[in-house]
């Protein structure tokens, strides 16, 4: 029998998450919808899921402490789609901080949220990370830089902020995630397709040569990003998972 | 033109003014009337010596054998007048009479007839001319004048002047010093960032001012809270249904209504967000400033637009560090780059550095531009340029307005102008702490 995939829908409002389980069971998915993180917790006691979508604003447990709760139990490597309140990159970095893969500003089209969902499974499915970044541990070490995966830019070693557009830090945390192993470019491209994928049409060479340039990598003789003839690209140095920046 | 005297600006320089040219007035006042009655005593002391003086003196000449006068005149020399044994210097009459010669009348004139003779010179004086028993001739000259005074006494009243304006400054330092503090704290008034507590210590009248001061701000950021969280509540009490509509909407059967509803549902929540976004501009940044090096900062905006095909270009490197809120930054630039997308459907960015000491990112477009008129107005929240395509574009009057809120946060200056050749050009100055 073909899997399905089994999607679980904590909402506090009832309409929405009915409306959501609707539009996702219309569209091949299996849904079920709970209203708030007690129900949440005694549904998957009994049943494993291959994705959560998870509000944040609900009464009694937020979604930011459920989703810390999920990382730290038995459901660890179930992926967290959270949907915020407010477009406000802080109210973000905490989602991302608490180990949720994606987040959706409310209000959302379902369509996007199909999208999104599939675009979380996809990757996780794809290439389990290597690497689990957490609460503590958002900074990856590797060279002279280390990345913060929840302000999502590069700290040079005085400290220098430097930014990365969205496909950048999406592919260099592919990168990461996957270190001194060789990819091949439909893997990165699949891996690094984001919210805007149907509009994404850059190469991933063009983008490798781009990050390169911000690592100052030098694109001869690149000592971090080596391109592997007629297979792709690795990422060669060793990667460290640090604690949050001071 | 005529030299016009001002009154002095500064409270500092009218004060010490009224105070100086006060206590100076007091000071001459009261010195004037102590000369007075010094000059009256010494006067009254000198006449009444004088009479019994010039008596006995005449009465010691008129006895002495007419050979001994000569060599007693010197102890009868006095400081103001003297005798001689003669007739005296040729002079006029005496236009008026001096009272030291009512004095010498007084004493003598009943027993030796006199006349009294103005001698001019650079010397003002006077000679009593008068005979002695014996028919041999004596004058009295006189010399008027009066005590000098001490060389100490000009010292003095120096030191009293210096003595007075160092203490009108003082006093007048005292009682500004308050004044000033308190406008420079309310002048650096920001409720959110950094509260100013003024120190509620001092005299009365300080304390009191400061007590309100501080009142006010409390009260003020008390407001502003509110705002914001009657903004939140609103944008968050919305979002719930705007989310359902949207939702059903989207899950309709296909008809006209559906693209309709969608768009205008759209509108609302773009409304929302830019609300909420505006009254957190206005609360003040909660961010921190970070060193962010801002060529990549830029160049991945860029990258951002040109990723998802918009046509956004980015012109010249400033190879500089600066400290700043990269989250508000961010949200100025593309909030000018959205306005030039929406209207002129491209934009170019260009970053300079400036005299050192600060940069200047621009966004340029070559859209319709702004009235010249309403240029100053398109900052303003929730202002829309008349005539433009912004209302059918469903434009909210806040993009701009956020982005010059933050720019201000971000200690920068956001200035819009119209471009040579048509479109605008928005120009964000930021300072550089370069380190």
């Amino acid at each position: 029998m073909e899997h399905v995939d089994h999607i679980l829908i904590v909402d506090d409002d009832r309409e929405i998450r009915e409306m959501v389980g609707n539009y996702l069971k219309k569209n091949g998915l299996r849904t079920t919808v709970v209203a708030d993180g007690r129900q949440m917790r005694s549904f998957l006691e009994s049943t494993p899921v291959d994705l959560i979508v998870l509000d944040i604003m609900m009464p009694g447990d937020d979604g930011l402490v459920l989703c810390r709760d999920i990382r730290a139990g038995k459901h660890k490597a179930t992926p967290v789609l959270m949907l915020t309140a407010r477009n406000d990159e802080t109210d973000r970095i905490i989602g991302l901080e608490m180990g949720a893969d994606d987040y959706l500003v409310k209000p959302f089209a379902a369509r996007e949220l199909l999208a999104r969902i599939n675009a979380v499974l996809r990757r996780t499915r794809m290439l389990p990370p290597n690497l689990v970044v957490t609460e503590t541990g958002r900074l990856l070490e590797f060279g002279r830089w280390r990345l913060d995966t929840s302000a999502r830019h590069l700290l040079d070693e005085n400290g220098t902020m430097v930014a990365l557009s969205g496909a950048e830090y999406r592919l260099l945390r592919v990168f990461l995630d996957h270190p001194q192993r060789v990819l091949n470019r439909d893997q990165l491209l699949n891996l690094t397709q984001g919210r805007d994928a149907d509009l994404f049409d850059r190469s991933i060479d063009l983008l490798v040569s781009r990050l390169r340039q911000r690592l100052l990598d030098d694109a001869r003789e690149p000592a971090y990003i080596k391109t592997v003839r007629s297979e792709g690209y690795v990422f060669s140095l060793p990667v460290q998972v640090l604690g949050a920046p001071a | 033109m005529k030299p016009s005297l001002h009154w002095p600006r500064t409270l500092v320089s009218r004060l010490s003014l009224i105070f100086l040219v006060g206590l100076t007035l007091a000071q001459a006042l009261s010195f004037g009337v102590q000369y007075y009655e010094r000059y009256e005593t010494a006067k009254n002391t000198m006449l009444g010596n004088l009479e019994t003086d010039v008596s006995t003196s005449i009465a010691i000449l008129d006895r002495l054998p007419a050979e001994e006068r000569m060599s007693w005149l010197k102890q009868l020399d006095r400081r103001n007048y003297r005798y001689l044994l003669d007739e005296g210097s040729p002079g006029a009459a005496l236009r008026d009479t001096p009272i030291a010669v009512t004095s010498i009348k007084e004493a003598i004139g009943k027993d030796y007839p006199m006349t009294v003779t103005d001698i001019p010179g650079p010397i003002k004086h006077f000679q009593v001319h008068l005979k002695l028993a014996d028919g041999s001739p004596v004058t009295i000259d006189v010399r008027p004048s009066m005590v000098p005074l001490s060389p100490w006494l000009p010292v003095v009243l120096l030191g009293q002047l210096a003595l007075m304006i160092l203490c009108a400054w003082l006093a007048v330092r005292i009682a500004i010093r308050p004044l000033t503090r308190l406008a420079q704290a309310v002048e650096n008034l920001d409720p959110n960032t950094h509260p100013v507590h003024l120190d509620e210590q001092g005299p009365t009248e300080v304390a009191h001012a400061a007590i309100a001061f501080n009142a006010m701000q409390a009260r003020i950021a008390a407001y502003l809270k509110e705002r914001m969280q009657l903004l939140a509540a609103i944008s968050h009490d919305l979002q719930t249904p705007i989310t359902r509509m949207k939702l059903r909407a989207e899950l309709m059967d296909d008809c006209g209504d559906k693209d309709k509803l969608w768009n205008d549902l759209g509108e609302m929540e773009h409304l929302v967000r830019e609300g909420v976004a505006y009254a957190r501009s206005v609360h003040g940044a909660t961010e921190e400033s970070r060193r962010t090096d801002l060529d990549s900062f830029l160049d991945s905006l860029v990258f951002d637009y040109q990723d998802i095909g918009k046509d956004v270009q980015l012109s010249g490197k400033s190879a500089a560090v600066i400290h700043t809120r990269p989250h508000a930054l961010r949200r100025v630039l593309v909030n000018l780059t959205d306005n030039a997308l929406k209207f002129a459907g491209a934009a170019q960015l260009r970053v300079e550095s400036k005299d050192g000491d600060s940069l200047s990112v621009t966004v340029m477009d070559r859209g319709p531009g702004i009235a010249e008129e309403e240029l100053a107005r398109v900052v303003e929240p929730f202002y829309r340029v008349e005539n433009s395509r912004n209302r059918s574009t469903g434009g909210t009057g806040l993009g701009l307005a956020i982005a010059q809120q933050l720019a201000q946060a971000l200690g920068g200056t956001l200035t819009l102008r119209n471009r040579e050749g048509g479109g605008l050009c928005a120009e964000l100055r930021l300072p550089t702490r370069l380190s």
